[in-house]
């Protein structure tokens, strides 16, 4: 049955849907504390004596090699660092009785004082004993620089506060051990992540682990990587000869999984009289979180990279910096480090804009890359100045020009092509099945796989069944993140299908779909890239506020370029569902945390994940070009969480007058003076 | 722990007896002991939607209804949409159709709030559907599809009919 119509009769398979005879369900006993010192535990089942692993970083952004000490434990072990990190295991048979066990555990503390701003970290004493400093992460990018004394300066401090993932399924894994080899179930971006993750924390070959993708219902960069839940699910497992099913409760999820964004960036952006731009320097600071596992050891850097976005800028300095607070590790969410980037960048160019009285777009198509050049913050910025006059003109920017509701974003897309992706192919019984090292969750590879095979290989669409990742089927895998699929992963499949095409004709002197079908056929491929691309894009989006301060977003338009659309239902669906986000991460949606780091937000109600009352239709248009890769396509998947905030935020400032440096833009903030 | 309790549920048409402890949910009374998964559970707190069933003419969150609140009623899930027919109901044919599901984890919630709007209102505004579905979650579309589906729908089932009229064993009152 195809994939939708499964889904819309409720009979997907989702990881909490696998039921095992004699299966135990695993619950944790998780830190009331954002820092202490744990004195005992009672009542629990497991602790860190019995599984004293470490989970180390797999996934986007994974960084080789961070300090070692600073490793999330699977289980708390002298120390805690965050509220909801797991400190002990509980599990029974009964999913109730388990969550009976989780109170039984009790925990003495010797509370000590939290650290839960980034900033204020670096001046603080080391979070753990033998930390000299709280930075994980403290690195220079360009070249320092003296601005002419007669430039225009704008300084910001400009602000993304933590954002939780939020898909709507939340994590799981159901673990099951024969004596020899380890079955997991899980619901990932990347079966092969999950493994290599299993493989290094329980110091397993990884012949002897198989990791099978579910259903996945949702993931924007969280489900990538390793959880500690994870790893507990498997020791158990093993342990027990027994299969082990953990499934995240949404406080849980709030308390404990990798919430992205969350940046601080003092920048200065240097200028001319003429609006042409001259230099940026300042800090990118990450609030990391209390261990290495997440993206902080990534995401500083990779902002840091990108702050030229789509301009020639011809200095800067920027420090990248990644401090330990007391709050979950961060991680990846929707764009990752992208949608921070060109936050900064672009309300940069906004405030440089009202300095000189010039109309902002204009000032961007002043700045905008004439050629491609290698920016000195080490990016390669392709030339952008053509795509930003389409993209006035497509999006109708003179009918916008001077209204007071109206803002418009100027972005680059770098996409996580480096690193390939892979795919097999394999024919049997007249049918095609179709691994990928990248898992979708949500993206629909399935549509644009069955679209490449009926053009590669004439076969109709009924015929090919995308299968879910599965590490025993695919020798070697990557991930579905970073807008690549659509580029690396579709490559891999149109290379193994070539493959067969080739063996085809090999075999019978020409190649014919009856031959194929016919015959049994099975090729591997990893499509191997080691380039970043990059793509443009533009938002425009207008907004109102009424007198209790409430934002309503009028329009939201995108102006992208995806190269080749593979699939323009689909590239809609990826265009609004970021766009929603992009809009929640403007107006409502934040982890916040009290002066001891204690989490504000435990409910999906106060999460500010908007609802279809809410939110306006979105609107899409396509610039036309074509990537260099065998699919010639371009990822879009994250443009609008980069694109979105921009373009709001911009026209909210303009419609209270108040300058916009946050997101999200808190009600209190912008509620009309007699009001407040 | 405390004694179970005797409840007699009719779910798709078929009476589920069983004991039950007074604590458990409807949500779990339907994945576990129904065996009937496409019922899921995103938030815990009444939230997301994405555990929604039509109990008695009404769609409910059934991640905060107990098993036991539930006895004598009759209740509809996704999978009694389209049961035992080969054919997709026109709800669920209009989310196939106009793209409305990505990851498909909220799509069964959604199709039954969408299927007790279109039950309770002829020719709906855009404005409607988004009102009906503002207690659905979606993290994946960004809700136009979703909208273009349910519009789609309508459509559909003013053509069509709602093919659960004729199995009145199966049939709620919506």
């Amino acid at each position: 049955m195809e994939l939708s119509e499964k889904l819309v009769r409720g009979e997907g398979r989702f990881v909490d849907d696998i039921q095992m005879p004699g299966m135990l369900y695993l619950g944790f006993a998780r830190s009331q504390y954002a820092r202490a010192k744990i004195l005992k535990i009672t009542g629990a089942q497991l602790t860190h004596r019995e599984v004293n692993f470490e989970v180390v970083e797999v996934g986007e952004g994974a960084t080789e090699g961070g300090p070692a000490a600073l490793s999330h434990p699977v289980l708390a072990g002298e120390y805690v660092g965050y509220v909801g990190q797991p400190i002990a295991a509980v599990y029974s048979d009964d999913r109730y009785v388990a969550e009976d066990l989780i109170d039984s555990v009790e925990v003495e503390y010797e509370p000590l004082k939290a650290i839960v701003d980034p900033e204020e970290s670096l001046k603080r004493e080391g979070m753990y004993p033998g930390i000299k400093s709280n930075a994980i992460v403290d690195r220079y990018f360009g070249k320092d620089f003296n601005p002419d004394p007669s430039d225009i300066v704008v300084e910001r401090r400009l602000i993304n506060r933590r954002v939780a993932t939020n898909p709507i399924e939340p994590r799981g894994i159901v673990a099951a051990y024969d004596g020899h080899k380890l079955t997991v179930w899980v619901s990932t971006q990347s079966a092969h992540s999950i493994k290599e993750g299993l493989s290094e924390a329980l110091k397993m070959e990884p012949d002897r682990i198989r990791v099978v993708q579910v259903d996945t219902g949702g993931a924007f960069g969280l489900k990538g990587g390793l959880f500690p839940e994870y790893v507990v699910a498997c020791y158990l497992a093993m342990k027990e000869k027994r299969p082990v099913k953990w499934i995240e409760t949404r406080r849980e999820h709030l308390l404990a999984s990798r919430p992205g964004r969350g940046v601080v960036a003092n920048l200065r952006l240097y200028a001319k009289k003429d609006g042409t731009i001259t230099g940026l320097k300042g800090d990118v600071i990450v609030d990391n979180g209390a261990f290495t596992g997440g993206s902080g050891e990534f995401s500083p850097m990779f902002i840091a990279r990108q702050l030229a976005g789509a301009y020639k800028l011809p200095n800067a300095y920027v420090r990248a910096v990644s401090a330990l607070t007391n709050k979950a590790p961060q991680g990846p969410y929707r764009g990752a480090g992208r949608p921070e980037a060109m936050y900064f960048i672009e309300r940069l160019m906004d405030g440089l804009a009202d300095k000189l009285k010039m109309d902002p777009v204009e000032l961007r198509l002043i700045n905008a890359a004439k050629e491609t050049y290698t920016s000195p913050l080490g990016m390669q910025v392709e030339k952008s100045r053509e795509f930003l006059e389409s993209a006035i003109k497509e999006l109708n920017y003179e009918k916008y020009k001077g209204r007071e509701n109206v803002g418009f974003a100027f972005l680059i897309l770098y996409h996580a092509t480096a690193g390939g992706e892979s795919a097999r192919i394999k024919v049997e019984e007249g049918r095609l099945k179709v691994w990928t090292g990248g898992n979708a969750h949500g993206q629909r590879h399935d549509i644009f796989i069955k679209t490449l095979l009926k053009e590669e290989l004439g076969v109709p669409e009924d015929l090919v069944d995308a299968m879910k990742g599965d590490t025993d089927q695919l020798a070697d895998g990557v991930g579905a993140w970073g807008s690549r699929s659509s580029m690396v992963l579709s490559s891999a499949v149109i290379v193994a299908a070539r493959k067969i095409k080739e063996q085809v004709e090999k075999k019978h002197g020409k190649y014919t779909l009856k031959a194929l079908l016919e015959g049994n056929w099975d090729e591997y491929e990893f499509f191997k890239y080691d380039k970043t691309e990059s793509s443009l894009g533009a938002n425009l989006v207008t907004a109102d506020i009424d007198s209790y301060g409430r934002v309503m977003v009028k329009e939201c338009l995108s102006y992208y370029d995806a190269g080749r659309v593979l699939d323009p239902d689909n590239a809609r669906g990826q265009n609004a569902g970021g766009a929603v986000q992009g809009i929640g991460q403007t107006l409502s949606e934040e982890l916040s945390f009290d002066e001891d780091g204690l989490p504000l937000i435990t409910s999906i109600s106060d999460a500010g994940v908007l609802s279809a009352d809410l939110v306006p239709k979105f609107g899409i248009k396509f610039y036309k070009s074509e990537s260099p890769l065998p699919s010639k396509a371009k990822g879009l998947g994250e443009a609008p969480t980069i694109g979105v905030p921009i373009a709001l935020s911009r026209a909210i400032e303009l419609a209270t007058g108040k300058l916009i440096l946050e997101t999200p833009i808190r009600p209190e903030y912008i509620l009309p003076e007699e009001r407040a | 722990m405390v004694s179970k309790k005797h409840i007699s549920i009719t779910v798709n048409g078929e009476v589920k007896e069983t004991e039950v402890e007074p604590r458990m949910l409807l949500a779990h009374f339907l994945r576990e002991v129904a065996g009937l998964t496409g019922t899921h559970i995103g938030c815990d707190t009444t939230n997301c939607g994405a555990c929604t069933v039509i109990m008695d003419g009404k769609a409910v969150k059934s991640c905060t209804i107990l098993a036991v609140q539930a006895n004598g009623k009759k209740i509809l899930t996704i999978e009694g949409l389209s049961k035992g027919r080969e054919k997709l109901h026109p709800v669920q044919q209009s989310f196939v159709d106009k793209h409305g599901l990505q990851c498909g984890y909220c799509t069964s919630g959604m199709i039954l709030t969408s299927y007790w709007l279109l039950k309770n209102r002829k020719n709906v505004t855009e404005e409607e559907i988004r009102a009906a579905i503002s207690g659905n979650l979606c993290r994946c579309t960004g809700y136009d599809n979703i909208v273009e589906s349910i519009k789609d729908a309508s459509k559909k089932m003013e053509e069509e009919g709602d093919p659960i009229e004729e199995h009145p064993e199966i049939k709620v009152r919506a």
